[in-house]
């Protein structure tokens, strides 16, 4: 079996404070192995997009803990979590998000911006991207003046601009007619079978998440049901003892030294080998500017 | 994310709103023009200033008259000092339109005093010349001219000739605009003699002194269209004028120059040791004093109203990158989950607000700049107020004040953009995202 890229234990995310709080998970336990394509499927908000943006670090939880490759990320530096995002993940949104006014190339380019690639380079990564996906004759054209199946492929090219080992995509086929979403699909499967890419996919269509390997069910926060093998390890049956569960092995787990696997991959070099397993309990966004 | 690529990426934001950028920058642009514009004058005005302190020898000159003159001129003009001088009694023993001399004794004390040049002392003889003419016209033209103050003096003349102070011939250094009318040029003029008339006041007898035309004056504040002769041609015309004055009035000093050991002692020190002996004198800065003050004082409001400006582009800075920060969430949400830094966010929203206080500086300096060498232009041309001072540029744009009114806009305009800077970098970026 392939390493684990990504481990989540007993993770929990609420929103609010006080009499208006609301846990929007209640103790996620999950490992996520590389070249693996994952589904996550559940009702509108089952909590789906916050597991993933918990999982693509763009946010923290509440409590609970993520490593990746073994290492725990709540202490990571702010810099090391974009540098993280920015090289190794790619992201397919819910709703597009492109800069409307922008070119086609311009959207593409953006995370190559960001991480400071020279023009020219960037240029060619992009129009390599954008071919990928089957849209350079558009790179000229501004974002908005393409239809959804196109601008999502355009974000998918943006998505994979920067080479990443994952990519997130919450409901890549939510806004898009059923052939084109199979187009969509198809193309995220290429790239998983071809390059290797890691695919965690947001989606409450039954049809998309069957042509994962893998589907995790959520309801109200919950993992229902994980049709990986490893699941069924975390898998206790009842909910409210996984959830006990979840909980001290968060306690058991903190002088645990993670599961770290050899023959690293590049990831590894980003994280910062000095922090030790650590106390979870992370509110704050630490940022700093 | 390249440094160039913010700066880039800043202007182009900009640009999107065109519009509301513009205003902004129009607003700096107001405060910028009124800053720039009043240091230019603030410098042309000093430059000048010096320029004739330096024509005219310099710091150690002391104009010196006694205490009662110097109160009755104030008295007259309120020229002298703050303007606001009760009128003068008047005494019998006051000549010269109630002025009072120096006596011999206080003429003696002075020499004495610590830190004056005895030496350099010289009486400031008023000379009444009728008219002047020359061989080439018959026209005759009033004409002042007075000695040549004592010291390192240099008048600044636009032919370089200098007089010779203590030789026998008649020498004069003629005011520039005699020149033409005498029926010369700057050129062929020097070395000519030209005809000063003294008629008698009293007895109406008449005589002409050939003089040497030795250089021509370039106009100026000090020496407010005076000629300056050599000491024998001044001596020879107070002889004439005073020829049929009642004995009494003969030998009185009305006015002396002298100088004083600027480098070891102040003006002030020196002022008052006069003052205790019943004289009052003037340096340079104080005869100047009075044309600083009226241009300080202008200058002042303009720039206060120069910064108030700023300030209300300040706050519009504050407005239009707040907007652009709202108008932007799901942009910013965007570059953040993307990687972006919260630092590269805040920076890039601080190149935005210095860019706005970069192009309104910019702007406003050049227009600034326009408009003043089109007013240097208009005042120096024929009928303008700075007709006859050629060297006075009234407006004076040195790089050094560029420079700073740029870089204080620029650093007054990051200020007003870290409020808006800080918010957007500390947007969320999942927040950001489900952003509608
Ligand atoms: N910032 C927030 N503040 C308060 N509540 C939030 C916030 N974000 C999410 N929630 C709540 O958390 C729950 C899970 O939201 P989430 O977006 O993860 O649902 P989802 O499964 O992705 O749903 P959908 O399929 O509709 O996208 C929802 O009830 C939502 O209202
Ligand atoms: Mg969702």
């Amino acid at each position: 079996m392939s390493k684990t890229l990504i481990s989540a234990r007993g993770l929990r995310k609420s929103y609010g404070k006080r009499n208006s709080k609301f846990e929007a998970l209640r103790g996620v336990t999950l490992n996520i192995h590389e070249g693996e394509s994952v589904a996550i499927i559940g009702k509108s908000g089952s909590g789906k997009s916050t597991l993933m943006h918990l999982l693509a670090l763009l946010d923290k939880p509440t409590r609970g803990e993520i490593t990746l490759n073994g290492h725990p990320t709540a202490r990571l530096r702010a810099h090391k979590l974009n540098t993280i995002r920015n090289k190794k993940f790619g992201f397919v949104f819910q709703s597009f998000f492109m800069n409307a006014n922008d070119t086609v190339l311009n959207n593409v380019i953006l995370p190559l911006k960001i991480a400071g690639v020279g023009y020219r380079e960037r240029h060619r990564r992009a129009v390599s991207a954008l071919k990928t996906v089957d849209l350079d004759d558009k790179r000229n054209n501004k974002a908005s003046d393409l239809s959804g199946g196109q601008k999502q492929r355009v974000c998918i090219a943006r998505a994979i601009v920067n080479d990443p080992k994952v990519i997130f995509a919450d409901e890549p086929t939510g806004n898009l007619d059923s052939a084109t979403g199979e187009k969509i699909i198809n193309l995220l499967f290429k790239l998983n079978r071809e390059k290797g890419i890691t695919l965690i996919i947001v989606t409450h269509d039954q049809d998309l998440a069957n042509k994962c390997e893998r589907q995790i069910n959520i309801k109200d926060g919950r993992i229902v049901s994980d049709t990986s093998a490893d699941a069924e390890q975390d898998d206790d049956g009842d909910e409210e003892i996984r959830e006990i569960i979840a909980e001290s092995e968060e306690d058991d787990d903190e002088d645990a030294t993670p599961d770290k696997f050899e023959g690293d991959n590049n990831i590894d070099g980003m994280l910062d080998q000095k922090h030790p397993v650590h106390h979870i309990n992370i509110d704050e966004d630490e940022e700093d500017l | 994310m390249k440094f160039l690529d913010i700066i880039r990426d800043a202007n182009a934001n900009l640009l999107r709103n065109k519009l509301r950028s513009f205003l902004t920058i129009l607003a700096i642009f107001i405060g910028s023009f009124s800053i720039i514009s009043t240091s230019a004058i603030q410098a042309g005005v000093n430059n000048f200033i010096d320029q004739q302190v330096d024509s005219y020898g310099g710091e150690g000159y002391l104009a010196v008259v006694s205490k009662d003159s110097f109160d009755a001129l104030e008295g007259l003009t309120g020229a002298m000092g703050n303007g606001n001088s009760t009128p003068i009694e008047y005494k019998e023993d006051k000549i010269q339109d109630g002025m009072t001399p120096i006596t011999n004794e206080q003429l003696d004390k002075i020499k004495k005093i610590d830190g004056i040049d005895g030496d350099s002392l010289v009486e400031q003889k008023s000379l009444n010349i009728s008219y002047v003419s020359s061989k080439k016209t018959d026209k005759k033209y009033l004409i002042g001219a007075e000695a040549l103050p004592p010291g390192n003096i240099k008048v600044e003349t636009t032919t370089s000739g200098q007089l010779d102070l203590q030789g026998d011939e008649y020498q004069i250094q003629l005011e520039k605009k005699y020149v033409d009318v005498l029926g010369y040029t700057e050129e062929n003029i020097i070395g000519e003699k030209i005809q000063l008339v003294v008629v008698d006041q009293f007895k109406h007898t008449q005589k002409t002194f050939n003089v040497k035309v030795v250089g021509v004056i370039a106009p100026g504040v000090i020496s407010m269209g005076y000629s300056y002769v050599n000491n024998k041609t001044a001596d020879d015309i107070y002889t004439e004028n005073t020829k049929y004055y009642p004995a009494e009035y003969k030998d009185h000093v009305v006015a002396i120059a002298v100088n004083y050991d600027y480098k070891n002692h102040s003006a002030k020190e020196i002022k008052d040791k006069l003052e205790d002996i019943g004289l009052s004198a003037m340096t340079i800065d104080d005869i100047i004093g009075s044309i600083k003050t009226f241009f300080d004082v202008i200058l002042t409001v303009f720039k206060i109203f120069g910064f108030i400006a700023l300030l209300a582009a300040a706050i519009g800075i504050i407005n239009t990158l707040f907007m652009s920060v709202q108008e932007r969430t799901r942009e910013i949400g965007l570059d953040k989950a993307l990687g972006m830094s919260s630092a590269r966010v805040f920076l890039s929203f601080s190149i935005e607000a210095i860019s706005l206080g970069f192009w309104g500086s910019v702007f406003g300096i050049t227009v600034s700049m326009i408009l003043g060498n089109i007013a240097n232009n208009i005042f120096h041309a024929e009928g303008g107020f700075l007709e006859s001072f050629p060297s006075f540029n009234l407006a004076t744009y040195t790089i050094k004040d560029i420079i700073i009114v740029t870089v204080l806009i620029m650093f007054i305009s990051f200020l007003a953009g870290t409020l808006p800077a800080r918010r957007a970098a500390s947007k969320n970026p999942i927040d950001a995202l489900r952003y509608e």
